[in-house]
């Protein structure tokens, strides 16, 4: 769905927001489970802190991006920006 | 003919010879009439509503169609190929397409029916059902097709009018809940001649923009499309009516991507909600259960930050009271301490046993006073005279016992010198035999004489 191609984030280096969130959740539930040696639950505790970074970087998204689909003379499909009738 | 305006009693040019000699019969003019009326008006669409139908045991079927102010009697033969013929009833709105023509026996015009198409919401509600029922049969509608919505979509089509309620309520959602979301618009009419085309189009167009990044990897941005949303706000059945066209529904169908419908309000069930993947009541609704990943991981992203300092927190915390009981236990098995413990154990040993040795003195001290005391309470002088008394007595009774006192009244004890043996007889002795004579002072040695 959305991981296969995304070579535009990939060039970007960013990770999608659904690989973040899971590996957040998974680094998560390992630290409540006691059995982590001290050092891997520091190491765990960095990674996690990075990731909810990036997740909160795409949350705090002010605008949506809506973009208008259209075919042009030459049956070419293009993107244009989206005028809205209001605002 | 042109009428001269003179007296009206001079018909001169009106009935003008030839004329006044041409009289028609009534066929005549009938048919003169039903031609004119063949070729003049011919066939013909007509709308109205049907009134006063009445079925004949033949099987034609007669009625008036009427509207406001004027009315048209029609017959539907039984020949006549239409479907739905059982529908027709008085009130029911038709649209009707047939020959007008002249009922020569009555001098009647009326419209042969050729075809009938029911209008009106009954009209569309029949089509509907009749829709509907061919799509599920087909397997359109199967709930196995249908597939799940991905989770987190990060891009998605938008099938509706630009300038609708719906498209508003839809961008006021995403906003609020995850903008992140890229949104790409394949605008079309929803309502009206045409529109049901324009849906169709704009959800194949966004198929086809979606497949255009497996063939062509040029840009660096992805055009992949995680869903589709087909979407008009609320209106009657007319207005909805293009979302219940086969065209719509067969788009819907055929396309590669996932696909929300939400059309009208809560209540309204279009066929395109049927065949979609998922129905939603509203375009807002839609909008929350397209955003409901993003936003639900929301809070816990927020918490997640917190929670894993305190998971850290409270293991350092963990740790910390380990290694102290740890230390505890190390400190109290250190040899010192050991040798403290023992040291304090001697000491209390020692002030046991000297308060025992105290307590068994003491004990010893007061069975020593004891027996002094009964010791000293026995004086030997005391038991000495009592003893010496008891002699004294003791010999006094011995003495009344004894001989002297008998031997001081004059009598004698006689023995044989030799064995010491008293004599009683005189028999017992010999001549010649020593005797032995007691007195009470002294002793007499004697011979028997005989």
């Amino acid at each position: 769905m959305s991981k296969p191609a995304r070579a535009g984030d990939a060039a970007r280096g960013s990770v999608p927001f659904e690989d973040a969130l899971k590996k957040l959740e998974g680094i998560v539930d390992a630290m409540e489970a006691d059995d982590l040696p001290l050092e891997t639950l520091l190491a765990r505790y960095e990674e996690g802190a990075r990731l909810v970074k990036i997740c909160q970087e795409k949350l705090a998204e002010a605008e949506v991006k809506i973009q208008q689909l259209e075919k042009n003379a030459a049956g070419e499909l293009k993107l244009k920006p989206f005028e809205s009738s209001e605002e | 003919m042109s009428k001269p305006a003179k007296s009206q009693w001079n018909f001169g040019e009106l009935f003008s010879p030839a004329e006044m000699r041409k009289v028609l019969s009534v066929s005549e003019l009938t048919g003169t009439v039903r031609t004119l009326l063949e070729k003049q008006v011919g066939a013909v669409w007509v709308n109205g509503e049907i009134t006063n139908l009445r079925t004949q045991s033949s099987g034609h079927i007669y009625f008036t169609l009427k509207d406001a102010n004027a009315q048209l009697s029609c017959v539907l033969f039984n020949r006549e190929k239409v479907t739905q013929r059982e529908l027709l009833a008085d009130g029911q709105k038709v649209l009707l397409q047939g020959d007008v023509t002249v009922y020569e026996a009555r001098g009647q015009y009326q419209l042969i029916v050729r075809a009938v198409e029911l209008q009106g919401i009954g009209a569309l509600q029949i089509a509907f059902e009749k829709l509907k029922q061919q799509l599920a049969a087909e397997g359109l509608f199967a709930p196995e097709r249908k597939r799940a919505l991905p989770k987190f979509p990060a891009r998605i089509g938008l099938v509706t009018s630009p300038t609708g309620a719906a498209i508003r309520d839809v961008l006021h959602v995403v906003q609020r809940r995850n903008p992140a979301l890229e949104i790409i618009l394949a605008p079309c009419r929803v309502q009206g001649d045409g529109a049901a085309e324009e849906i169709a189009v704009a959800v194949a167009l966004l198929n086809r923009y979606h497949l255009t990044t497996a063939q062509t990897q040029r840009s660096n941005d992805s055009t992949k499309l995680d869903l589709i949303l087909v979407t008009r706000g609320g209106g009657s059945l007319e207005d909805l009516w293009a979302f219940n066209e086969e065209i719509v529904a067969r788009a819907i169908f055929e396309s590669a991507i996932p696909v929300v419908s939400a059309v009208g309000h809560e209540i309204d069930f279009t066929i395109a909600d049927f065949v979609a993947d998922v129905r939603a009541a509203t375009p807002s609704a839609a909008a929350e259960i397209i955003t409901e990943g993003v936003f639900a991981s929301r809070e816990f992203v927020g918490g997640a930050l917190d929670l894993m300092r305190l998971r850290v927190r409270r293991r350092m915390a963990n740790e910390k009271e380990n290694f102290a009981s740890l230390a505890g236990r190390w400190s109290r098995l250190h040899p010192r301490r050991r040798l403290n413990d023992s040291l304090q154990r001697l000491d209390d040993l020692q002030s046991g046993l000297l308060r025992n040795l105290k307590t068994a003195v003491r004990a010893r001290h007061v069975v020593l006073q004891n027996l002094a005391g009964r010791f000293l309470r026995a004086k030997p002088s005391v038991a000495l005279k009592t003893r010496r008394e008891y002699l004294r007595q003791l010999e006094k009774r011995l003495n009344s016992l004894g001989p002297e006192q008998v031997l001081a009244r004059g009598y004698s004890i006689t023995t044989d010198a030799a064995s010491g043996n008293v004599l009683r007889a005189a028999a017992a002795v010999k001549a010649g035999q020593k005797l032995k004579t007691r007195l009470a002072k002294g002793e007499i040695f004697s011979r028997v004489a005989e």
